[in-house]
């Protein structure tokens, strides 16, 4: 295993961090997109004391991936810029309003008018990130970007992001944020004992759920017809982890009905986690299947131990500090 | 053919694109790395004091750094995925050996950002002590991060750590390319830069109110501390700025001719103040010219050659007319501010308190908007100076563009964006400082 692998090890799981924490984050604003922003103050009140202490940590796991992949693989970096430049700007823009609007909302002593407004931009920024975000991954999942070996791309600037795999990506995003969400926020209304706010995301887990389980069996048939390459992963080496993610999803929904919110929790988070490592390790050693592998794309070994050194020292420091916020604001209601 | 048409078409949106994009974020990098120093300052005072307006004060100060924090991360998430959408050739290409204090850099924002969050919401939630040390790192990483970020842009000055070998980049050395010639001085300047925006704004805003009539404890305090904060920097900032020029002096004599607006090698090198560049006669109009002064100045010694633009190839040669000017500006306001502190600093002596005219009051409420102004046109000598190339003798501007189309309509789509943004910002600020005093106790 060399220190490219153990990169890819690294970004892999800090994308999936990124995907649970921020993913649960974007899945409240989801929430007050879905439910046109007719939540209660109280709901309302709800969310944000949730996602308020973590909010910024949670977007930094994002710019951790970015880095990795621009200092350790340039070229994939570079590629992907050229190749999906629309749907990033896309959802960059949703990043700021979303950070923005966040920041008014909570600090603002607006008029109600100017709130809402703010409330709406939050909402409806939430929702797009993910559709972008998801609609570039699943567009690398598709394996079917005309990016040659020198990082290059030649084909137009719609045609890649918008395969109906891609797409499915995209709006699959959103639900998984909803869903993560969702059954977060179940389990914060429980440990605060609200019977009223455990009951609603209750609902709203059990019912995002079973979409989410149907979605994936969609999902999947999309990715046989549409991707032959990752179907050739998946049934070489990713399939435990696909079995693994579909019980964890049934898992979660049976605990969310038995209302034993920390189980549920786990659950869920189990799904998601093992649909990103099944995906990576499907492609694997492809990063942008087909041509671009990590071979093709790193940078110098030596460069490679030098972050990965730098990483682990970084995550010395970091993780007790992050568990530390965590235990802060998340441990007790 | 189609590529290169595309290509050179980019270049001037991508250009002014970048530059927005940094000079917005800058001032808010800026007030990132400066505000925490001043909480925690204000929250000191209060634990040393038991006073609760120092805490009040510190409070509000959290508060309006949290809306800073907040604007400043999203646009600072702009610029890193703007390395790739709008230079993707720079970073393919150099990403192996620039990436690292951007690896740094992460963890740095990790760091801040784990503990604004315990810091900013743990108010009544931690002891008083504990909660003042919390906000430590905030302050720290602040610092780290500026300092990291600026070494990737002084590499791009000075690239280092690295060789060519039939165009393939072999030993590459992050480290090295991270501590390069132009590390010490640029870092120094920026963070000095960094703390004198935050005081002077910080400054600026509370003096308007005591001009105003406002004669509350609560902005007197405040202008004190931000002044305290600001003051002693400013001398120390034209001598790391001499230091920046000795440095240019070396590795880039091209950009320094431009700051100069020197068109002849000559020895006893004027320093000119002011002046037009004439392009087409080649030479500096309406300058005053100090003999020997740059020769002293970047060499110490009065009878040094310095380069002049006649010694450099014309396709090599930056914008000389916007790098001129914007030295000029730089330095201009740089004196000023220089000439306010020590004034300062001599009635202070004397008479143990802050000069009394309106004259002053009115200085420092000029000098917020006037260091933020000083720190973008320093950045536009040391960016616009290093034109043409985007890696200084390496890579070309023009090479290094992406061939993405509608790059125009990105850029005006970014300034309507960031208007929104920036409006947004102003007006929550604004709303927090109209949030109500305590009650004075003892009389005005
Ligand atoms: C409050 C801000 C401020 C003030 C008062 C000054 N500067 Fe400055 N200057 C900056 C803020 C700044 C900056 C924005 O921070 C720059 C841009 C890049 C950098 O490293 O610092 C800069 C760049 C910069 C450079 C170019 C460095 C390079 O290209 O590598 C030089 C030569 C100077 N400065 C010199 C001076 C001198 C002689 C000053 C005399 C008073 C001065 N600066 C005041
Ligand atoms: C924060 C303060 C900074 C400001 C205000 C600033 C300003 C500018 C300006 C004015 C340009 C345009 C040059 C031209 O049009 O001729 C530019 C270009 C650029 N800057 Fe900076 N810069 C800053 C810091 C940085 C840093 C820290 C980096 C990277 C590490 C960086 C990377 C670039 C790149 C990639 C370009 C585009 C290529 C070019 O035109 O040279 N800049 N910047
Ligand atoms: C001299 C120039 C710069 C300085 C001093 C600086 C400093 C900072 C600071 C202190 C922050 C924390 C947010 C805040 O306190 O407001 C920040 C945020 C950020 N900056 Fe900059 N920055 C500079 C230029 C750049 C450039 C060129 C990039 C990208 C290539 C960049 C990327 C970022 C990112 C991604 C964040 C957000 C991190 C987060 O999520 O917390 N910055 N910057």
């Amino acid at each position: 295993m060399g220190p490219d692998d153990l990169l890819l090890i690294v970004m892999l799981s800090a994308l999936t961090v990124y995907a649970l924490l921020g993913g649960a984050d974007f899945g409240a604003g989801v929430w007050e997109f879905i439910t046109v922003l007719r939540a209660s103050d109280k709901e309302r009140q709800h969310i944000y004391k949730a996602i308020g202490p973590v909010w910024e940590a949670n977007h930094v796991w994002l710019i951790f991936v970015l880095v990795i992949l621009m200092n350790g693989f340039p070229l994939a970096f570079a590629a992907l810029s050229r190749a999906l430049w629309l749907p990033l700007l896309m959802a960059l823009c949703g990043i700021v309003f979303r950070g923005a609007s966040f920041a008014f909302r909570s600090y603002g002593q607006e008029s109600y008018r100017e709130r809402k407004l703010w409330e709406a931009v939050f909402a409806i920024a939430s929702t797009a990130t993910p559709l972008f975000l998801g609609a570039s991954a699943g567009a690398v999942a598709s394996g079917k970007l005309a990016i040659t070996v020198t990082g290059f791309y030649e084909a137009d600037y719609l045609s890649g992001w918008l395969s109906p795999l891609a797409v499915f990506s995209g709006f699959y995003m959103i639900g998984l944020c909803a869903f993560l969400a969702a059954v977060y926020l179940f389990r914060e209304a429980d440990q605060a004992n609200d019977m009223e706010l455990v009951e609603l995301w209750r609902q709203r887990s059990l019912l995002t759920g079973i979409g989410m389980g149907g979605g994936a069996l969609g999902g999947l048939i999309l990715v046989w017809l549409e991707a032959p390459s990752l179907t050739g992963g998946f049934a070489a080496r990713g399939w435990p982890l696909i079995i693994l993610s579909i019980g964890c999803g049934i898992g979660s929904l049976i605990e969310v009905w038995r209302f034993r919110s920390k189980r549920a929790v786990g659950a869920a988070t189990g799904a998601v986690a093992a649909v990103i490592w099944g995906w990576g390790i499907s492609q694997y050693p492809a990063i942008i299947p087909p041509v671009i592998t990590s071979d093709v794309a790193k940078a110098p070994d030596n460069v490679l131990w030098i972050m990965l050194a730098v990483i682990l020292t970084g995550a010395a420091l970091l993780l007790p500090a992050l568990g530390y916020l965590f235990v802060l604001f998340k441990s007790r209601p | 053919m189609n590529m290169i048409a595309t290509t050179t078409a980019n270049l001037l949106p991508a250009r002014l694109q970048m530059a927005f994009t940094l000079g917005f974020h800058i001032v808010l990098a800026c007030l990132g790395v400066g505000m925490p120093v001043l909480m925690l300052a204000a929250e000191w005072r209060f634990l040393k004091t038991g006073d609760e307006l120092w805490r009040t004060l510190a409070r509000r100060w959290s508060k309006a750094f949290a809306v800073l924090f907040a604007v400043g991360a999203v646009t600072g998430t702009v610029l890193s995925f703007e390395l790739g959408l709008l230079w993707p050739e720079f970073i393919g290409r150099w990403g192996a050996v620039i990436g690292l204090p951007f690896t740094l850099e992460g963890f740095a924002f990790f760091l801040e950002a784990i503990f604004a969050g315990i810091y900013l919401y743990g108010w009544d939630r931690l002891p008083k002590h504990v909660h003042w040390m919390t906000g430590l790192p905030v302050a720290i990483s602040g610092f780290l991060s500026a300092f990291f970020v600026v070494t990737a842009n002084s590499w791009m000055n000075n690239p280092t750590g690295f060789r060519l070998v039939d165009g393939k980049l072999v030993d590459v050395e992050p480290i090295r390319a991270m501590f390069n010639v132009g590390t010490g001085a640029q870092t120094t300047h920026m963070l000095v830069a960094a703390y004198l925006v935050t005081g002077f704004c910080v400054a600026s805003f509370y003096a308007v109110r005591i001009a105003k009539g406002s004669g509350h404890e609560y902005d007197r305090r405040a202008l004190t501390l931000s002044l305290l904060l600001a003051l002693p920097f400013a001398p120390v900032q034209a001598f790391v700025g001499d230091w920046s020029a000795k440095v240019v002096a070396k590795s880039q004599p091209i950009k320094l001719a431009a700051m100069e607006g020197l068109f002849e090698t000559q020895r006893r090198a004027p320093l000119h103040i002011g002046g037009i560049p004439d392009l087409a006669a080649r030479k500096l109009n309406y300058a005053i010219a100090i003999p020997g002064g740059l020769s002293w100045l970047a060499y110490g010694d009065i009878n040094a050659e310095v380069k002049g633009l006649n010694e450099f190839p014309a396709i090599d040669t930056p914008p000389v007319a916007v790098v001129h000017f914007a030295f000029q500006i730089m330095v201009g306001i740089g004196t000023f501010m220089m000439c306010v502190a020590l004034w300062c600093g001599i009635v202070y002596c004397k008479t143990r308190a802050w000069p009394r005219s309106r004259f002053f009051l009115w200085s420092i409420v000029a000098l917020g908007p006037l260091s933020i102004l000083a720190m973008e046109t320093g950045w536009v000598v040391t960016e616009v100076g290093r034109q043409p190339w985007i890696v200084h003798g390496y890579m070309r501007t023009t090479e290094a563009v992406t061939q993405a189309p509608g790059v125009w309509n990105l850029f005006c789509a970014t300034l309507a964006i960031y208007l929104v943004i920036g409006v947004g910002t102003v007006a929550v600020l604004r709303q927090l400082a109209r949030l109500p005093l305590p009650e004075q106790k003892h009389g005005a």
